[in-house]
């Protein structure tokens, strides 16, 4: 009883600080409150299915295992748990994407054959991972900023992280030249990185 | 490929985060990265700035099985798992079928290959240090508070680029301005290595290499300073020790 107010009270730091010497109720409390949200980000990206929960499942194991190489701060500057956590959830989904990506270019073509992957990624149209874009954006106060840059630069960038999509899928989604979105892409890394130094978010 | 241009690092480590380096670019990264501290410094920093744009993302709640799969794979083993286990103890010795038992079989050679013939995988120096003989070449500082109190433990690979800050007794957040580690050489004006952490460890970036910035310094001090960037240490010294090579 004690324990769960104590738990309660604590930072997200704390808990993996604790998790990381082996305190396995730290870590199950770390996932109750980060899990949901890591979920949105993997289904994101793979759809809401086994592939999504297979990758949570892996991320939260990794996180177990590598809890003492979380660093609070590095270059000077403070690194969010959440920041942490969401990146290794983000790589694991990006590598199962890009297998089952492998996998489907190993296959043979078979004209009508809807991959069952693929509803998911069909139901989430471009606009949506815009429109996420520009949550993100009011959210931290940096959307004066970025649309300063064009909406196809913006949405080549929204497409990438939010639907993990590979420059190749970016230039095929929004009918671009490949050369293109590469440079867009870079270009939005860019402004964001200056946007979000400008509003003192991460320097 | 050499990797020495910041733009092309930084390009390169923003690419790897977002998910667009991909294939053999993505591994060769990777390997770039457990090598090279300076890289890894890039890289959480794309982590961080590109971690903010997931606050948008819509929250899901996965099925429960989730959670007692990890759980299955994360707790320490319980008393009923060890009886299994004790059941099973010899199941491992059947040849047949291998599965569990050659895998098992398969780690537990390894195993005693690894630990009575190492060379077959570590070089001499890495052995000497995993055997504990030999610590890495590195700049090793450990700074007490005026009753001789260890607070910090600064170190730096030899050749490496970055310094870790590690603290190893309670430190009292001062009420105001920061803590700056500096570098005392023997002749010569002291210069700021870093900010110093209230708690936990901090790794930053070091101007150039631990090797030309600290072969000629003997002490290390942390004072209490109003500017945040102080150019030379001006406030009172608050915790201080000898900077020391280990090779």
């Amino acid at each position: 009883m004690t324990l769960d107010t104590r738990a309660d009270s604590r930072s997200l730091e704390a808990l993996i600080a604790d998790a990381a010497r082996g305190d396995h109720a730290c870590f199950a409390e770390v996932y109750e409150r980060t899990h949901r949200h890591l979920f949105g980000v993997a289904v994101r990206i793979l759809g809401q299915g086994q592939a999504a929960e297979d990758v949570l499942q892996e991320a939260y194991v990794s996180i177990w295992k590598s809890a003492g190489s979380y660093r609070s701060e590095v270059g000077g500057q403070t690194i969010q748990a959440m920041t942490w956590l969401i990146a290794i959830v983000r790589n694991k989904a990006l590598d199962a994407l890009r297998a089952r990506t492998r996998r489907r270019e190993n296959q043979l073509p078979e004209s009508g054959d809807v991959d069952e992957d693929d509803v998911q990624s069909v139901g989430n149209p471009a606009p949506s991972a815009m429109h996420l874009l520009e949550q993100a954006s009011q959210a931290l106060h940096i959307d004066g900023c970025m649309s300063a840059l064009d909406g196809s630069y913006r949405q080549s960038l929204a497409l990438a992280y939010y639907q993990g999509l590979s420059h190749t899928e970016v230039a095929a989604q929004m009918g671009a030249p490949l050369g293109s979105v590469k440079a867009w892409i870079r270009r939005g890394l860019e402004k964001l990185k200056g946007c979000l130094a400008a509003q003192g978010v991460v320097a | 490929m050499r990797y020495v241009q910041p733009e092309l690092l930084e390009h390169l480590a923003s690419s790897y985060v977002l998910g667009t380096l991909t294939g053999g670019a993505r591994r060769r990264f990777e390997r770039l990265q457990r090598d090279r501290a300076d890289v890894r410094v890039l890289v959480t920093q794309w982590e961080s700035r590109l971690g903010q744009l997931a606050v948008s993302v819509p929250v899901h709640q996965p099925s429960p099985r989730v959670w007692a799969a990890i759980a299955a794979r994360t707790q320490p083993a319980r008393p009923q798992r060890a009886a299994q286990a004790k059941a099973g103890r010899l199941g491992w010795l059947k040849p047949a079928g291998f599965g569990f038992g050659g895998l098992a079989a398969g780690v537990m050679v390894a195993t005693v290959l690894f630990v009575t013939a190492p060379g077959l995988f570590m070089s001499s120096d890495q052995i000497a240090m995993r055997t504990g003989e030999k610590l890495p070449q590195s700049y090793v500082g450990l700074l007490t508070d005026a009753q001789g109190n260890g607070k910090l433990l600064v170190s730096s690979l030899r050749h490496g680029r970055t310094m870790t800050v590690k603290v190893i007794g309670p430190i009292t957040p001062p009420a105001g301005g920061t803590l700056v580690l500096w570098a005392v050489p023997a002749s010569g004006p002291a210069f700021a290595l870093g900010p110093v952490p209230t708690s936990g460890s901090a790794v930053s970036m070091l101007p150039d290499t631990s090797e030309k910035l600290l072969s000629k310094v003997g002490k290390l001090v942390v004072t209490l300073e109003t500017d945040a960037a102080p150019a030379a240490p001006s406030g009172p010294v608050v915790f201080s020790g000898n900077c020391a090579k280990l090779w």
